[in-house]
């Protein structure tokens, strides 16, 4: 007779090695003290093996990794590959710019999950707690406070001092003032658009008002000045930086932490609930920085003199650089100098008007190490790996169409096929560069469920990534052929105007919300840099304002696609109306 | 009215599996594999080995999926030891996993097999 044997125990024996043990035998026995009460088991720690420690850290750090390389290398090779093949030029000082290139991914990695695990628990715990313990026009001075101190810890700000290298001073002396020696106060008036942009959304949001009117009463004045600075022709030189700024401050510190403020104080009121919380900031944001810059910019005009500008930057570079405006020295500094004061604040927050305990203070300040050894390693980076690669290939790009000393051979193409080349190339970077962002994504899904499935997720992705591209294009455009720059600007934003009187309000929200998500870290170095080089090489003054033009473009694109979209809807009802009258009949 | 049917399962057990967010799929996966019809997953928040690893605590992300398998007690053991493999359950902080005896289930079983099984 056969034996029989259950086929589980034979896998048992023939697979891996079990052990049984009791878990009764595993726990640890009670303790008592003296009195014979019971004590608290004591949590002990674990002992590692090598090969643990391993599989804990090698998915960790991979996938941080990985999130940053897919953010740069694509960007990178686009540009390294195109001035390669298309423009023949071989990329210089490539070691320096691999090396940059790598502290770009180290730093951003650091950084993020610096700001994950060392300031987001503070804007979480902010967001929550705060408007239910104190009064509106506290909550609201923290929040303006907050709005300055985000964006000095703001990464792409770097990028700004870093193109203050480039422009020349004799060309464009007040622009080279306000990026130089007033560069402390531009990042202040920054933030202070940010603060005020962050008040103004809060309070918004907890009355519930409609972003319209916000939108033309921030646009009214901050047009009025563009065409007031484009009267005169120095002023005008800064109109591009000014509209710039809109688009380096809203990044990975600016936008997660005001919001959490906002749609904390608008749901500890009841207003959270809306679908549309928490848009609206962004876009404010984005809009306030410009109006603070072009009144800066205004400012420097009548305090100084070009003269006194020139004068005092051929002494400036005549002196030997103190030590701590140099390499490893300032970058160190200014990693410390944009993440401590905004540290500092949080705590005095969390500690004198909120009066709660800091929990895991050790790795809370494990993270604020982390963040600002990450904003260290990234400003190496984007000095020596982003601005130089952008710079570089701006600069050979006008050698597809125009003679450039530096460029054997060139013109390499006949006028126009090169400026064809040049701006496709503009439009495929940026079109390239938006798709891979990933808070596009996050905007999109949020937008598919917003509007119940009528505007996809694959359709917002598309049209802002179309916007931005023709953004770019349209920028490079406005170096080429020396386009004054508050021309596109006014058409432009008299269309964006036009469409959001004619959009429903979500997709107003949408539309100029998605603006601000598409200048990440990595791109607002990359443009920039590519502009001055560009404007450099084709010996144009300046080189800003493409970002601006990024900037717009998705607002248009986003809008003209909301109403596209509200059209066929509501053809579709009008054509089912008599189909569905019958039904009820 | 024709009578309907109902076919109860007996001799199932349930696996039930806590790991990181963002790893079952690759356990569940490997279930798969040995056999297993398919996962249940859902989301929740564990602590325990996190706080106890010190600094790597950090690697070690707080949100869980839970992944809830039922296999048949045969297969049970296998399965049992294929998501174990998979998931590294002998690494501090990856997880942990426990069978639990099922009275009975039902679910959809097809036709044809239900045949056989009756005709046997």
């Amino acid at each position: 007779m056969a034996r029989e044997i259950r086929f589980g125990k034979y896998l048992k024996e023939a697979a891996a090695h079990h052990d049984t043990v009791s878990y009764n035998d595993l726990i640890p026995e009670v303790q008592r003290d003296a009195e014979g009460r019971e004590l608290p088991v004591e949590v002990t720690g674990i002992k590692l093996r090598a090969v643990d420690v391993y599989r804990l850290l090698q998915p960790y750090v991979t996938i941080r990794v990985m999130e940053q390389v897919k953010a740069v290398v694509p960007l990178a090779l686009y540009l390294m590959l195109f001035q390669m093949i298309i423009l023949r030029q071989g990329v210089n000082d490539s070691v320096i710019i691999t090396a940059g290139l790598f502290a770009v991914i180290i730093g951003l990695m650091f950084f993020m999950e610096g700001l994950k695990i060392g300031l987001m628990p503070f804007g979480s715990s902010l967001g929550t707690t705060l408007p239910a313990k104190s009064s509106l026009p506290v909550v609201l001075t923290i929040a303006f406070i907050l709005g300055i101190g985000v964006t000095f810890a703001e990464p792409a700000i770097g990028a700004l001092k870093a193109a203050g290298q480039v422009v020349k001073v004799e060309t464009a002396p007040y622009l080279y003032a306000l990026l130089n020696d007033w560069s402390e106060q531009l990042v202040l008036v920054v933030g202070i658009g940010v603060g005020t942009a962050a008040v103004l959304g809060t309070i918004r949001l907890l009355y519930g008002w409609s972003l319209k009117p916000f939108i033309y009463a921030t646009l009214t004045p901050t047009i009025l000045l563009t065409v007031y600075i484009q009267q005169n022709e120095e002023l005008s030189k800064m109109l591009g930086l000014a509209w710039d700024c809109g688009a380096v401050t809203t990044g990975p510190v600016t936008v997660p932490l005001v919001l959490a403020l906002g749609i904390g104080i608008a749901s500890a009121a009841g207003k959270g609930s809306s679908s549309l919380s928490g848009f609206g900031i962004v876009t404010l944001a984005s809009l306030f920085p410009i109006l603070g810059v072009e009144l800066l910019a205004i400012y420097v005009f009548y305090a100084t003199t070009p003269e006194a500008i020139i004068a005092a930057a051929s002494v400036g570079s005549a002196e030997v650089a103190a030590w701590y405006t140099q390499t490893p020295y300032a970058e160190v500094i200014g990693g410390i100098r944009a993440i401590v004061p905004l540290v500092i604040f949080l705590v005095i927050v969390m500690k004198l008007v909120l009066r709660e305990k800091i929990h895991n203070a050790g790795i809370i300040s494990y993270g604020i190490a982390l963040a600002v050894i990450g904003m260290v390693i990234f400003s190496l980076g984007l000095t020596y790996g982003l601005a130089m690669l952008g710079n570089q290939a701006g600069g050979f790009i006008p050698a597809a169409f125009s003679e450039v000393s530096s460029v054997e051979g060139s013109p390499l193409y006949f006028f126009s096929l090169g400026i064809l080349i040049a701006l496709f190339f503009a439009w495929a970077l940026g079109f390239g560069a938006t798709l891979a962002e990933p808070a596009l994504n996050a905007l999109g899904i949020t937008v598919e469920q917003l509007t119940n499935g009528a505007f996809k997720k694959s359709t917002l992705m598309y049209a802002v990534s179309f916007g931005v591209g023709c953004g770019i294009a349209i920028g490079v455009a406005k170096i080429v052929f020396d386009i004054q720059i508050a021309y596109l600007l006014v058409g432009f934003y008299a269309i964006a105007i036009v469409l959001t009187y004619f959009s429903s309000e979500e997709f107003v929200n949408i539309a100029w919300d998605s603006a601000g998500v598409t200048t990440g870290p990595v791109t607002v170095p990359l443009v920039l840099s590519m502009g001055l080089g560009f404007a450099n090489a084709a010996n144009a003054i300046e080189g800003f304002g493409i970002l601006s033009m990024a900037s717009i473009g998705p607002i248009i694109a986003v809008q003209a696609t909301g109403l596209w979209i509200n059209m066929k809807v509501t053809r579709k009802r009008k054509k089912l109306q008599p189909e569905l009258e019958a039904a009820e009949i | 009215m024709p009578q309907r049917e109902m076919v109860v399962l007996t001799d199932a057990s349930l696996i039930t599996c806590v790991v990181q967010k963002g790893l079952a799929d690759e356990i569940v996966k490997a279930a798969q594999e040995g056999g297993a019809q398919g996962a249940t997953i859902y989301y929740g928040r564990g602590t325990g080995v996190r706080e106890r690893l010190g600094i790597l605590g950090l690697t070690i992300e707080a949100e869980k999926e839970v992944i809830t398998i039922m296999v048949a007690n045969d297969q049970m053991d296998r399965i049992f030891e294929k998501m174990y493999l998979a998931g590294q359950m002998d690494t501090p902080g990856k997880g942990f996993m426990y069978v639990t005896q099922l009275e009975k289930a039902a679910t959809y079983v097809p036709e044809e097999m239900l045949e056989q099984l009756v005709s046997e």
